[in-house]
């Protein structure tokens, strides 16, 4: 039992920082800029088929694995990664440069997207943003079913882990290391928002026409937001495809990638990660918790997963109708410290007088 | 180009028609994007799927019941979710939110209902094909004939409603000033429950032919959704006529260019033919972002000329 408490815990944290990235990418997109990404699935797709191409072309070159099974790395696929984590379990260094390196194409890949997305849309009203967002979210997938050098069609491709070094310890310690990935780029997001960038931004969202007769380049300012989202959804989707050492076009799906995440973020409240995270935690906990006690569902005529999608569709829909700020409501962001604020507001009303 | 080709053309671009129909005609009337549009599809296919499982007799015949059951699901959904969020002065993203979530819910609820009828009735609900029980007239198969009958009779029926009946009348009051409409004494809110129900039916509709020409399961109307928003946004949302242009362009390019190009590259093209309506989607972004009903005509042919 404290076996499988333990997998359940390790499970939770490891999906909830994944999520968590994502979803601030989506709030970093919406909450800030107001551009209703439809599409976030595009950008993971490409994050993780970054991962399921490159480490293990880019291992097998490294450990220049037998040039007979490399002819046909998807056929030979579970051999070859064998293989390769074999050589991982001895060499640190290899693994974190590999994971690091994938990682920053990754990031690379979803901006490309994001901007390969944007370019014909960026000019739309926000709705129809929106819905164009959402159809040119599945090109990726469509490509990756169809076309097996890419990361095996239908069937998927396994990869490399790199933290196969860390042996029996590695199932506790890779959520800890996501974990920290997902608080950097929490940082990252709560420093922009103290930056001119964010008020850039805001400015953007709350009135386009004012913040463009203040010099602001809208379509620039509203690309920049839309790569850097983009980059931080490529980056989830390659964690969860480390995280699972798989990848598959059937993993993902609008689905599970764009509506899930849309979910979390407007249930927890836009504009503010605090927000965002409590959304997350919220759905990624019931949603396990469900997995978790899904034997106790046995006796149900379906499967349990639908009742997850029932009730939290459910939840959601009470919450927009009777609290569209979501559970934590957007809070206004001062340049300043609001004691410094007041001292000189003070001091200009102490010289007027 | 053969007959076969022609047909699944001709098919196809009218099941899309009358899908996006409804998408843009809610889109006009109430300028919401209904995301669980995609799961009204799916009801049509299925309350014709159980009718005949259960009752027999062709599937056709339960076209009228699909019309009904989704016009009066989507007459729900505007009187529990959007009318509340119209009166709380909602923007246009949080009533796409609501609608997703719907989506979502009608989607559980059809997975849940399709499970208990693998398991407990033992009917194929995960995937189900009617194609069986069509008809064939004049060496076509039915759904051709009941697909093309019912865009016309569909266009038929929209050009008399908006244009001589009072309710048309008001419907294109309310659509063209909704603050203006109320101060001549036209009821908005029951213009639009018109509206949602007629938009839920064309859904049911056309979702109730679909497992004549597809494979019928859960996924079925949300596989289709990103091709419905396609043929509504090349169309022109402005317009309620854009959709059936949108649809019949995206259909034949789609079916007729994936041929052509198979013909090139071979066989193995064919399965990317998802990838044609978004690439129309994007040049028409590019080129004529208000949708093809959008284009001034005037303007760009002199130029084409020209060049």
């Amino acid at each position: 039992m404290e076996e499988l408490i333990l997998t359940f815990l390790t499970d939770l944290i490891s999906l909830l920082a994944i999520y968590f990235i994502l979803n601030l990418s989506l709030n970093l997109e919406l909450g800030y800029v107001g551009i209703p990404n439809f599409g976030l699935v595009l950008a993971v797709t490409g994050g993780a088929y970054v991962v399921g191409w490159l480490p293990i072309r880019l291992l097998m070159h490294i450990y220049a694995i037998d040039s007979s099974l490399s002819s046909d790395i998807l056929k030979n696929n579970v051999i070859i990664v064998t293989q390769i984590n074999h050589y991982l379990q001895r060499d640190p260094l290899i693994g974190i440069l590999t994971f690091i390196l994938t990682l920053l194409v990754a990031m690379c890949m979803g901006g490309a997207l994001g901007i390969l997305a944007a370019y014909p849309a960026i000019r739309l009203r926000s709705d129809y943003l929106a819905i164009t967002l959402l159809a040119l979210g599945e090109i990726l997938s469509i490509i990756g079913r169809n076309y097996e050098p890419l990361v095996g069609g239908v069937i998927g491709i396994m990869v490399p882990d790199p933290w196969s070094w860390l042996g029996s310890i590695r199932f506790l310690l890779l959520p800890i290391i996501l974990l920290g990935i997902a608080a950097l780029t929490a940082l990252f997001l709560e420093i922009l928002s103290r930056s001119p960038v964010y008020r850039t931004f805001k400015a953007v969202r709350d009135n386009e026409i004012a913040a463009a007769s203040l010099g602001k380049d809208i379509v620039k300012v509203r690309i920049s937001a839309l790569v850097l989202g983009s980059m931080m959804s490529g980056l989830a989707g390659a964690l969860y495809a480390f995280y699972s050492c798989y990848v598959g076009p059937g993993v993902y799906g609008r689905m599970e990638w764009t509506f899930l995440p849309w979910l979390m973020v407007v249930f927890g409240g836009l504009g503010n990660n605090k927000g965002v995270l409590l959304g997350t935690s919220v759905f990624i906990a019931f949603r396990k918790l469900i997995i978790f006690y899904k034997e106790a569902f046995a006796f149900l005529p379906f499967d349990v997963v639908w009742m997850e999608y029932l009730l939290l569709s459910l939840l959601l829909l009470i919450i927009v109708i009777l609290r569209p700020q979501g559970l934590i409501k957007e809070k206004p962001r001062y340049t300043l410290p609001r004691d410094k604020l007041v001292r000189i507001s003070q001091k200009f009303h102490r010289k007027r007088d | 180009m053969s007959w076969t080709l022609l047909i699944d053309a001709v098919t196809y671009s009218c099941l899309i028609s009358l899908m996006g129909f409804g998408l843009g005609f809610v889109r006009i009337t109430t300028g919401v994007w209904n995301i669980a549009h995609a799961s009204l599809v799916t009801i049509g296919a299925y309350i014709v799927f159980i009718s005949v499982a259960l009752m027999g007799g062709s599937p056709y015949i339960y076209l009228p019941l699909a019309f009904i059951t989704c016009g009066f699901v989507a007459f729900l959904e505007y009187i529990t979710i959007i009318e509340p969020l119209r009166k709380r002065k909602a923007s246009t993203i949080m009533m796409l939110v609501a609608t997703l979530s719907l989506d979502l819910f009608l989607f559980s609820l059809l997975n849940i209902g399709a499970d208990y009828l693998q398991l407990r009735l033992g009917l194929p609900s995960k995937n189900f094909l009617l194609r069986s029980l069509d008809f064939n007239f004049l060496e076509f198969p039915g759904i051709f004939w009941s697909s093309l009958l019912l865009l016309i009779f569909s266009l038929g029926f929209l050009h008399y409603l908006l244009k001589h009946t009072t309710i048309g009348a008001s419907l294109r009051a309310s659509i063209s000033n909704p603050l203006l409409a109320p101060l001549i004494g036209i009821n908005v809110t029951r213009v639009n429950l018109f509206s949602w129900f007629i938009a839920g039916g064309f859904a049911g509709l056309s979702g109730g032919l679909l497992p004549l020409w597809m494979q019928g399961k859960p996924v079925l109307g949300d596989s289709l959704l990103p091709v419905m928003f396609c043929v509504v946004i090349v169309g022109g949302v402005e317009e309620v006529f854009g959709t059936f242009i949108g649809g019949i362009l995206v259909g034949f390019v789609q079916i007729l260019l994936t041929s052509a190009l198979a013909l090139v590259f071979g066989t193995a093209v064919i399965p990317y033919k998802t990838l044609i309506p978004m690439a129309i989607l994007v040049v028409t972004l590019l080129f004529a972002p208000r949708g093809i009903i959008g284009i001034e005509w005037k303007k760009v042919l002199p130029l084409l000329r020209v060049r």
